[in-house]
């Protein structure tokens, strides 16, 4: 097992996170926004989640054929949960004076959006990008069955050979990669909502 | 500058507003009242459309606000709220600049504008100005919320219970504030409040409302004198110091009890005395009984020597005012002076009492008392 496999991993999971926040934001935003489409879009984020990662991998390569982009659309579907849910949930939580003071003061709903309410639920919204981070890190491990690469490969090559080492030392990684994720995200949050002073987070 | 005609508001069945009908001149100071979900707030927010009536049409500065855009038209009407709204994440600076930056004036005029606006409220520009809203006390804020309001100089100010969430001390200074606002940048004002003592501190004129409808609009006098329901006249009596207010007096409120001391009395005697009650002043009297000033602890220590007499010492020519006088001139005397009391005197210049922030607030539930059993 080499550096190259952890790259490859990581790279997987930076594509998936990032993807994920530019559809997943937008979708809460709507969610929250448009309380006539608020019910199908939560329901259906979240009906992804219920399909096993496999499954899902699996209906993608039909669409798609293997390779990267099958993995990454696959990841980006399993992880917009707990991004779409946590942008509208934070957004959605923003103290109703603060909500009607800025419409009351005739700032546009775009304005509202980018100047308050986005940077007030945004504690919230990176709690769910965290989220989906650590658990890309470890659904990522499908990828391999889908010509995707990363540390799959070397835990499935260590289950076909029973070599014990290779899947200890891809498990392991994949643990130690989690943690540092959600760590160093939850120190990130800190200071975020430190900076942003918001007294709710 | 406002004028309602035929403007009804229904959810479902529940009628909200009632055909109302009325005109709010340039420069008046509205206070809208009457009690609980009697659509005070919806009437308030219609005017600056967060609330779109049924039927019936909304005038503001000669225009139907229908027709104006709504983001246009709220740049132009101060809003204030019960809750205050402060944007967390921006300083009191950037708070009170949120209207002025989209109307796209420059960084030093704004500065200028929060500068000026928070001296107007005794609000240090250097101490306050970068800090959070987190920062600063209840008080504080809706000082900053009604600051926020007048940055962009709107002709109109909207205010929905703007105190009501702040304890009574702080409301009472903060009304003293907005009215001090109002006579000095002559805004138009509508103001929603269910407590009468407010709307007849206030009020150029009270709208009374009840179910929907207007049931007087009248200057606070005229209100007093002549109400039109008995619903008006128990929101009155309810009030500790409505009708009765009028014929209060500085008499009303003194607290008799007071230390005074003459002239020829030891200063040891004095400190002792001060020692003894718990006091940090003297009331000092001249031979004939009459009110010579006040001696603090402090002045007493300037003085140096224990030995001599008080009268040695100039005494300090505190704040006084009339056994007759009209209670509520004698209370903004007491708050406008920063002495710690007014001192009473009778019609021949004898001390009749003091009056204290303490003795104030105990005078006045005293009333409130008697008013509900
Ligand atoms: N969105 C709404 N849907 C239904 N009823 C409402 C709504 N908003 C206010 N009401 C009702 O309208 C009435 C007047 O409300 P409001 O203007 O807020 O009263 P006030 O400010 O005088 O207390 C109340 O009975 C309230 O319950
Ligand atoms: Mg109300």
């Amino acid at each position: 097992m080499d550096a190259s496999i952890v790259l490859e991993h990581l790279y997987l999971v930076a594509m998936t996170v990032i993807f994920s926040v530019i559809v997943g934001l937008p979708i809460g935003v709507l969610a929250y926004l448009k309380p006539s489409v608020r019910k199908i879009v939560l329901w259906s984020v979240e009906l992804l989640q219920t399909i096993p990662a496999l499954a899902l991998l699996g209906l993608i390569i039909i669409a798609l054929g293997p390779g990267k982009m099958t993995v990454i659309t696959g990841l980006v579907l399993y992880s917009l949960l707990p991004i779409v849910h946590n942008t509208f949930v934070g957004l959605e939580s923003v103290d109703s004076g603060i909500k009607e003071a800025g419409k009351g003061m005739g700032l546009t709903q775009l304005d509202r959006l980018i100047s308050v309410e986005i940077p007030l639920a945004f504690p919230m919204i990176f709690t769910g990008i965290r989220i989906a981070t650590v658990t890309t890190v470890g659904v990522a491990v499908f990828a391999t069955s889908v010509g995707g690469g990363g540390l799959g490969k070397v835990i499935y090559q260590g289950i076909r050979t029973q070599n014990m080492n290779l899947i200890v030392s891809g498990t392991v990684s994949l643990m130690i990669m989690a943690v540092l994720f959600d760590v160093l995200m939850i120190w990130i949050n800190r200071r975020l909502a430190k900076g942003t002073r918001n007294q709710a987070f | 500058m406002i004028r309602f005609e035929n403007v009804n508001k229904k959810y479902g069945n529940s009628v909200i507003l009632d055909d109302l009908n009325f005109n709010i001149e340039a420069g008046e100071f509205v206070v809208l009242i009457g009690p609980s979900g009697c659509g005070k707030t919806t009437t308030l927010k219609s005017i600056n459309r967060l609330i779109k009536p049924d039927q019936g049409k909304i005038f503001v500065n000669g225009q139907e606000i229908s027709q104006v855009n709504p983001v246009k038209l709220r740049r132009k009407i101060g809003y204030v709220i019960q809750q205050i709204g402060l944007f967390p994440n921006m300083t009191i600076e950037q708070n009170i600049g949120v209207v002025p930056k989209r109307l796209k004036y420059d960084k030093k005029e704004i500065q200028k504008i929060t500068r000026d606006l928070m001296e107007m409220v005794d609000m240090s520009y250097e101490e306050y100005a970068h800090k959070y809203p987190s920062e600063l006390s209840g008080g504080q804020q809706q000082r900053i919320g009604v600051l926020r309001a007048l940055a962009a100089s709107p002709p109109i100010v909207l205010m929905d219970e703007p105190f009501g969430a702040l304890d009574p001390m702080t409301r009472a200074t903060l009304q003293k504030e907005i009215a001090n606002l109002h006579k000095k940048l002559k805004k138009t004002i509508v103001f929603v409040t269910h407590d009468m003592n407010e709307a007849l501190d206030l009020a150029d004129k009270i709208v009374f409302m009840e179910h929907g409808k207007i049931v007087q609009m009248a200057t606070p006098e005229e209100m007093l004198a002549n109400p039109a329901s008995p619903l008006i006249r128990d929101f009155m009596r309810k009030s500790a110091l409505a009708a009765d207010t009028l014929n209060l007096t500085a008499a009303d409120f003194l607290s008799a009890n007071v230390i005074s001391v003459q002239k020829k009395k030891s200063i040891r005697e004095c400190t002792d005395l001060m020692a003894r009650h718990h006091i940090d002043s003297l009331v000092i009297k001249n031979e004939d009984q009459t009110y010579a000033g006040v001696v603090t602890i402090k002045d007493i220590k300037k003085h140096g020597k224990s030995s001599g007499v008080i009268g040695e010492i100039e005494p300090y020519q505190n704040i006084t005012s009339d056994i007759l006088e009209n209670a509520k001139d004698s209370f903004d005397k007491l708050y406008s002076s920063g002495d710690n009391y007014v001192v009473v005197l009778n019609n021949d210049q004898t001390i009749a009492g003091i009056i204290t922030k303490t003795s104030m607030a105990t005078a006045m539930a005293d009333t409130l008392w008697g008013d509900m059993q």
